[in-house]
């Protein structure tokens, strides 16, 4: 009872954790980077309406929405290695198991921003829309220079939000046996038998990332507050 | 490999059988979150000295900690002092009598409360402060202010909000399998320990959640719509 929390262990379960940092990093990066643009693909599609693809982004928009993060993660990692056997006879068994929890978070991320991005741009009125093509802007001018710089202010508060979940959703990759900040303490847990410092630890580092992103969104959200 | 309808069907009806305890880990967070996301909102709109700042440094801090982080702190917590803490009470139960579903609970109503605080709080703001001084401007006492002015603008503003914050919390339930609940997600896979049907069983848990979730996305719309028509003026 009495060995349940040491400081003494706290620090030295630091070093061993903050070495696996990138693992997350990386997770977010990626997500973020295809999630981005498979997102803007798919709201681009949801908008203009194109038949049939309209359809399955809304199908491939609700599933995501609809269902857990885990759930998610364990349906890609148990069913891509069987699509890509069935399908292309490719045997996936020696994949890291990272590039599956790549896959998941790109989904994701892509479905959840093309919601933010879709409704962010259907926020802005059509007249602003008219008003460009009455000056005489073209399609692509009038949603350059008009819609998105009014579509980004608006889903900027959304994106910030939607980015520290995504930080704190990386901490489920442990479960499908990938090494990052939740693994490495888990394998620190079976080594000392003692796990709360570390678990604590990545509490209190979770808490730091989602403060310093709200802060960077509320910089952000006020330097993009022109013509106000 | 490939896909087997028979073992899907299997999944499928065994997570089936452990909806009760997604709607105990769903439902009874929702009430805690809702019960005390309204009193802390309340607190915070006020500003009332001392626990509106407080609540408000716990709140955003609390925020920050993923679920599963937070999981696997309270369950290690109480397995390694919850028999001592009973022998302090004096309370003659053990570790073994306590169902491990309300560690669950526990952990996904902190987050349900956070979260839907955080909504009830925008709603409230959405107010106008005018609305309050009307109030008080024809007599009404402050609790009447709020229960007869303002309480009936903040819930058509909060709804949509708290039915995302519903949602999470059916997605955030099936996290806790990871200390052992069993619940949908764990539930279909029961099945796939015999057969190795992990793919079939995952598909299943993730129908299931997207029909709950689609459910009571549905339910909520028709609940917003009926709110919309007390609205007409507005806008």
């Amino acid at each position: 009872m009495v060995d349940l929390f040491d400081w003494d262990r706290f620090f030295t379960n630091i070093p061993q954790i903050v070495a696996y940092l990138p693992v997350t990093f990386k997770i977010v990066f990626y997500a973020t980077l295809f999630g981005v643009i498979l997102a803007l693909l798919v709201a681009v599609i949801r908008i203009k309406k194109i038949p049939i693809l309209h359809q399955v982004a809304g199908i491939y928009v609700s599933f995501m929405r609809g269902t857990p993060m885990l759930v998610q993660l364990l349906v890609v990692f148990y069913g891509i290695p069987i699509v890509m056997q069935q399908l292309f006879n490719i045997n996936v068994n020696r994949w890291d198991k990272i590039i599956f929890v790549y896959i998941t978070y790109i989904l994701n991320q892509g479905a959840f921003l093309s919601e933010i991005f879709r409704c962010s741009i259907l926020a802005i009125p059509t007249g602003q829309l008219e008003a460009a093509y009455s000056v005489g802007l073209t399609q692509f001018q009038a949603f350059r220079r008009i819609i998105l710089p009014q579509a980004v202010r608006v889903a900027v508060p959304s994106f910030g939000s939607d980015f520290i979940g995504l930080f704190q959703n990386t901490s489920l990759a442990f479960l499908i046996g990938v090494v990052d900040i939740m693994g490495r303490a888990k394998t620190i847990g079976t080594a000392t038998k003692h796990v709360l410092e570390a678990y604590v630890f990545i509490a209190i580092f979770f808490i730091i990332i989602s403060l310093l992103v709200k802060g960077a969104f509320y910089l952000l959200d006020k330097k993009l507050a022109y013509g106000r | 490999m490939g896909f087997n309808f028979i073992y899907f069907y299997d999944s499928v009806r065994s997570g089936i059988e452990y909806l009760p305890n997604t709607f105990e880990l769903t439902f009874i967070p929702i009430l805690v979150g809702l019960c005390l996301g309204i009193l802390i909102a309340v607190i915070r709109v006020y500003r009332i000295p001392f626990f509106a700042p407080l609540l408000a440094v716990l709140i955003t801090l609390y925020q920050g900690i993923p679920l599963v982080v937070a999981l696997m702190i309270y369950h290690l917590l109480f397995m390694a002092a919850f028999n001592n803490f009973a022998a302090v009470l004096h309370l003659s139960i053990s570790m073994a009598d306590i169902n491990t579903i309300w560690i669950g609970i526990f952990a996904l109503s902190l987050h349900a409360t956070c979260y839907m605080e955080e909504s009830i709080k925008g709603a409230f703001f959405s107010v106008d402060q005018g609305q309050y001084e009307a109030g008080y401007s024809v007599g009404l006492t402050r609790l009447q202010t709020l229960r007869r002015i303002i309480i009936p603008q903040v819930i058509p503003v909060a709804l949509p909000m708290l039915t995302n914050n519903i949602v999470g919390t059916i997605k955030g339930s099936s996290i806790v399998m990871v200390i052992g609940i069993t619940e949908v997600l764990a539930g279909s896979v029961i099945p796939a320990s015999k057969t190795y049907a992990f793919f079939e069983g995952y598909i299943a848990a993730a129908l299931i959640y997207w029909i709950f979730t689609i459910l009571v996305e549905k339910f909520a719309m028709r609940i917003e719509k009926r709110g919309d028509k007390y609205r007409r003026n507005l806008v």
